[in-house]
């Protein structure tokens, strides 16, 4: 080790990303092409949770590409995961991974689907790459160094005022009654504060790219993973937005939940408004999504 | 025998074309707004701005044809269709999401004559794709044609409708209702873009298989309509009963069985009609 790397350990990480970046491309290419065929699709933990043959080759070639080049590191992948591997965060370069964010667009071919490739280092998040593969557009910041999408530099919105905010929210995987009776009941209380518009895209981290560009307000979730959520936050962050737990406290990347908002004051008034929906977090029992 | 309308449909194409560029023009600048019906239904000065163009732009070319525009009948024009041709039109479908820049803004131009739509045309301009279709003649994408999905089991098909305030307690409740009994069939999922014009071209795509709608306008459907039924699907009143273009609701779907699920799950709720007056709430 060079003393250069020692004072400067995050010279590597530009590295990193673009190795990311490369790999998120070469993903998005597979997906590009998989999106025109008939899919072979299976549920995970419920009937409207799915994963599809695509899933798990893609999430393959970007974590066999990445081990090649970085066999020390440690990796979290959505598929991984399902199979029981442990999806547990330490201080080890990690890098955490949705080969496809969006399977059930990418199975229908909704065109909201993208490459997630996140990544952390003492528990830290570093950088953030989000490749919506169907419009060839490319989400990156690394932290410090601001946001972009293909080269646009993204700035959030500075909006405070919850009347005059557009909502993103995704549903989740529950559709039991009880989770439909507190998801719906959240959205209701939005719409009576007059907010300008809910809308849900069915990607969390290309909803969570709108917010970063400033075309929406914020955006709120129980039931992501934190491999929805760690590219995003980066990308957030860097375009000069808040992102936080949903009982307003800082964010808890396994707790299965999310606020993003350009503003901390918009991400509060969302926080508060929220009854939570309960998943089991991600780094409990690796077996149970 | 020679399509009497296919040079309208030629004309709306160039001016739909030119509308989404003074749409992306607009978008450079800070985009102020006012509210009509309700404290979230928007409106700017692009949406007249656009509005006056296109009509004007058609009125050069085909003077005595009628227009059903949004912004007009706002003003305070007609919104009867009668046999006359008429260019049924909304020069900003999705003015909350260009208020905002979110991506999905389209500029949505249908055409009927003796009441039957004959073409619709929806330019989504942010993403530069031009939704065509012509009665009998297929409907496409940038050139490309389109098919719907043929999904025929609702267990399986994602379905589109949007998330809106409503007034009346009572109508909020049956709107939330009526997503809750569809999430929990279950479909695999609901999405809302705040369009329904695009939302129409997803379905008409394959990309969704049904959107349905209560509180929509005949200007946000009629190009919609020609669009997805040329893709091979069908168009419903919420009820599963044929389609009616002033009624303000419809179900637009990629199979009559999806279509007819979705109409046996979903309750009606009052939302006026377009050839009525005070027509124009939320």
């Amino acid at each position: 080790m060079t003393s250069a790397s020692n004072e400067e350990p995050s010279a590597n990480w530009g590295e990193c990303m673009e190795a990311a970046v490369e790999i998120a491309r070469k993903a998005g290419q597979v997906i590009r092409e998989a999106v025109k065929h008939d899919k072979c699709v299976t549920t995970k933990s419920s009937a409207v949770d799915l994963v599809t043959e695509t899933d798990h080759l893609v999430e393959n070639l970007i974590i066999s590409s990445l081990r090649a080049k970085y066999p020390s590191h440690s990796f979290i992948g959505e598929e991984s995961s399902a199979a029981g591997e442990k999806c547990c965060l330490t201080d080890n370069p990690t890098w955490i991974i949705d080969p496809i964010d969006g399977t059930c667009n990418f199975v229908h071919s909704f065109p909201m689907v993208a490459v997630s490739i996140g990544f952390a280092v003492n528990k830290e998040l570093e950088f953030g790459v989000i490749y919506h593969c169907l419009e060839e557009n490319l989400y990156t910041a690394r932290k410090g160094h601001g946001a972009f999408c293909n080269g646009l530099k993204l700035q959030v919105s500075k909006e405070t005022d919850l009347s005059k905010a557009l909502i993103l929210t995704e549903i989740g995987a529950k559709r039991d009654p009880e989770t439909l009776k507190i998801f719906l009941g959240n959205m209701e209380r939005f719409l009576k504060a007059h907010v300008h518009g809910i809308r849900v895209i069915g990607s969390a981290t290309l909803a969570l790219c709108q917010i970063a560009a400033g075309a929406a307000e914020a955006y709120y979730q129980f039931g992501l993973h934190c491999w929805d959520i760690a590219a995003a936050a980066v990308i957030i962050r860097e375009a000069g937005g808040n992102v936080i737990d949903t009982s307003g406290g800082p964010l808890d990347l396994m707790s299965r939940r999310v606020v993003a908002a350009g503003t901390q004051e918009m991400a509060n008034h969302i926080a508060q408004m929220l009854e939570t929906i309960t998943y089991e977090r991600d780094d409990y029992n690796a077996n149970n999504l | 025998m020679a399509d009497p309308w296919q040079e309208c449909m030629d004309v709306g194409i160039e001016i739909a074309r030119n509308a989404g560029t003074l749409i992306c023009e607009a978008l450079r600048n800070e985009v102020s707004f006012m509210t009509k019906s309700s404290p979230v239904d928007l409106v700017t000065e692009t949406d007249r701005k656009v509005e006056a163009m296109i009509i004007s732009s058609i009125k050069k070319k085909f003077e005595t044809h009628s227009f059903i525009a949004e912004e007009s009948v706002a003003a305070g024009e007609s919104s009867l269709l009668t046999d006359e041709p008429t260019w049924i039109i909304d020069p900003i479908d999705g003015t909350t999401n260009f208020v905002h820049r979110f991506p999905f803004v389209a500029v949505s131009i249908g055409f009927a004559v003796k009441k039957e739509l004959e073409f619709g045309i929806i330019y989504s301009c942010l993403e530069d794709k031009m939704y065509t279709a012509g009665k009998g003649k297929g409907a496409f994408c940038n050139g490309v044609q389109l098919k719907v999905s043929e999904q025929e089991d609702i267990t399986k098909s994602l379905v589109i409708t949007e998330i809106g305030y409503k007034q009346d307690p009572h109508i909020m409740e049956l709107m939330l209702s009526n997503m809750e009994r569809i999430l929990g069939i279950p479909a695999h999922g609901i999405r809302a873009v705040g369009t329904a014009a695009v939302n129409m071209c997803l379905v008409a795509s394959g990309g969704a298989d049904a959107y349905y709608h209560i509180g929509i306008h005949c200007w946000d459907m009629a190009a919609g309509v020609v669009i997805v039924t040329e893709a091979g699907g069908v168009v419903l009143d919420i009820t599963g009963g044929p389609f009616d273009l002033m009624s303000r609701r419809l179900i637009a779907a990629s199979s009559r069985a999806v279509g007819e699920r979705i109409a046996r799950e979903i309750q009606a709720f009052p939302c006026g009609r377009d050839d009525r007056q005070n027509n124009l709430s939320n």
